[in-house]
């Protein structure tokens, strides 16, 4: 009979392992893993066969003890699916336990605005850390290297990549309610801004909307401060707020305010948004931002920002849809206001059957920003659409092909063809 | 009988056993402060929008490798995505620093039955019919496994 059951275990194995035949990441892992299984069946009955010469019950006793976990058979979700780092059952028995995880991207862009090289481009190699220094303290940084168009030019010569501190945050939970961190953030008042960061292999496109654009001025992108943020008990509605203090814009106004406030008059947020029960993958949700920015000697305005979103979180369609109204109000000299808008509409559909690697995607942007408006004087206006096709080679990569149709007030209209591969490590 | 009987034998019973699979039961520790949650409270649980059940104990999900039938049932009923949907998913809640760290990955029922033990805050979930009695089955909308209603099959 025991012999029998060996051979149930060496039976199940081909039966078990078949039908991930076609996931082969895992298969070895998972391979691993059976073999330690099976050393395990073997030694119980081992230990089985012994009770019974001792003639003693074979039955085995559920232990009532606590139990030690295997360790060396569990891996961290990471740790076994993706290189985000190992880590042991329950808590992390020794602290800091770092994990390291990496996106990255390589370009083609051709286009037929004047002036314009078309050609092979390296995207941002970011680097992702996650540590837990405790059961409630995490910390995270997220790290981009971006190819300079200047290398080796100056005194001393540049070097090849920018280095950019993109987020580092360290924070404290008390619960699902109330949790508190600092640091440089991605402005939570922006849906794309803090749902795919800088990882270009999770958003189905190639190119982020222009309102959010890396170095781009309309919004925001990068916040420096503190953040409250939690959910809150409200039935159905599952809503979950942010509401920070920090530094807000610096004097380059696409960059936040890494070395202090340039003004001493701190920017605050309050973001809210919410994903209810019923429909499951709905959220939407809404921000105000408020600072007063300093751009030039003698330039002071108030900034106001108003945005909201919503998004159905599904593949079946995709579809993501953001606001933003900016307000300045320029408080030296001649008071003046100006109001500036930008918007898109991204729709995707993740193909079903035999095509479910592919998915096919649309998204129209428009930004209007009044000519007079000094804070945002040279930031062009934009009219655009992208109808791009993506395609999943693996669980962790993409292939991407893109087509941008763009206009801006006194320009030329510009079509290009872009194409990607993006990943992650 | 002899062995290529037995294999036989064997394998049409691993067939027949693969053809009725039991419900899937979310499992805890016994000392688990929770005995009941709605379907939503569920999926808010495995999506890891709710990580802690008290101020003081974190929950811990534990979840079985690909492949395995329990993770598809929960993976399609409850987080309504495909596999690489839900490796997506995971990636980028850590990568936004919605979670400190993913679901555990466990390689069969004993395995998830000794670390729900072992671990304060530990859910998992496995078939019904092979859940130790030292653990607790949760009733998923006042429901428990085989009743009629019940949502995780």
């Amino acid at each position: 009979m025991l012999r029998l059951k060996l051979c149930l275990a060496l039976l199940s194995i081909p039966l078990a392992i078949y039908p991930q035949s076609a996931d082969s990441d895992n298969q070895a892992e998972l391979i691993r893993a059976l073999r330690e299984r099976i050393d395990q069946l073997e030694r119980r009955m081992a230990q089985m066969e012994s009770a019974l010469a001792a003639g003693t019950s074979p039955v085995r006793a559920k232990p009532e003890t606590k139990l030690e976990a295997p360790k060396e058979a569990v891996a961290h979700m990471g740790g076994a699916e993706h290189p985000m780092g190992t880590a042991p059952p329950g808590e992390p028995s020794t602290y800091p336990s770092l994990k390291i995880a990496g996106f990255s991207d390589f370009d083609f862009a051709s286009t037929d605005q004047h002036g314009v090289k078309s050609g092979f481009n390296e995207g941002q190699f970011v680097l992702h850390l996650n540590s837990n220094l405790s059961q409630k303290v995490t910390v995270l940084g997220e790290i981009s290297l971006t190819a300079r168009t200047d290398p080796g030019i100056g005194s001393p010569p540049a070097a090849g990549f920018n280095v950019e501190v993109e987020r580092s945050i360290i924070r404290f939970e008390q619960n699902d309610y109330f949790k508190i961190s600092f640091g440089r953030y991605h402005t939570p008042i922006n849906y794309w801004n803090t749902e795919f960061h800088h990882g270009q292999w999770l958003q189905t496109t190639i190119s982020r909307p222009e309102m959010v654009q890396f170095g781009g001025k309309f919004i925001p992108v990068h916040f420096v401060g503190a953040l409250v943020e939690g959910a809150v008990p409200f039935g159905g509605l599952n809503l979950n707020y942010n509401v920070g203090l920090g530094n807000g814009r610096g004097t380059i106004i696409s960059r936040a305010g890494d070395f202090g406030d340039n003004n001493n008059n701190r920017a605050w947020l309050v973001n809210l948004f919410a994903k209810p029960d019923h429909p499951f993958g709905l959220r939407f949700g809404a921000s105000v931002y408020r600072d007063k920015i300093t751009p030039a000697a003698g330039l002071n305005a108030r900034e106001w920002i108003q945005s909201g979103h919503i998004v159905w979180q599904k593949e079946n369609p995709e579809f993501i849809a953001e606001f933003a109204n900016i307000t300045h109000e320029t408080i030296a000299g001649r008071a003046a206001t100006f109001n500036s808008q930008a918007w898109y509409v991204q729709v995707g559909y993740r193909l079903p059957g035999i095509a479910v690697l592919w998915k096919p995607y649309y998204r129209f942007e428009y930004i209007h920003i009044p000519k007079s408006d000094p804070i945002f004087l040279g930031v062009p206006g934009l009219a655009g659409s992208v109808v791009g096709l993506r395609y999943d080679i693996s669980s962790f990569a993409a292939l991407k092909l893109e087509y941008r149709n763009q206009w801006r007030p006194d320009q030329v209209r510009v079509n290009g063809i872009f194409a990607q591969t993006s990943f992650t490590f | 009988m002899s062995t290529v009987s037995k294999l036989a034998a064997v394998a049409m019973l691993s067939l027949s056993l693969a053809a009725a699979p039991s419900d899937v039961a979310v499992v805890v520790r016994a000392d688990t402060p929770v005995d009941n949650l709605s379907f939503a409270d569920v999926r808010k649980l495995f999506m890891g929008d709710r990580q802690y059940w008290t101020s003081n104990l974190r929950v811990t999900l534990l979840i079985r490798e690909p492949a395995a039938r329990e993770r598809d049932v929960v993976v399609k009923t409850l987080y309504g995505m495909t596999e690489a949907q839900f490796r997506q998913y995971w990636i980028s809640k850590i990568f936004r620093l919605e979670a400190s760290i993913g679901p555990k990955i466990v390689y069969s029922s004993d395995m998830a039955a000794e670390l729900v033990t072992a671990v304060p805050g530990a859910v998992t979930f496995m078939d019904s019919s092979v859940v130790p009695k030292s653990l607790k089955i949760l009733k998923i909308d006042s429901r428990l496994p085989g009743e009629k209603g019940y949502r995780l099959h």
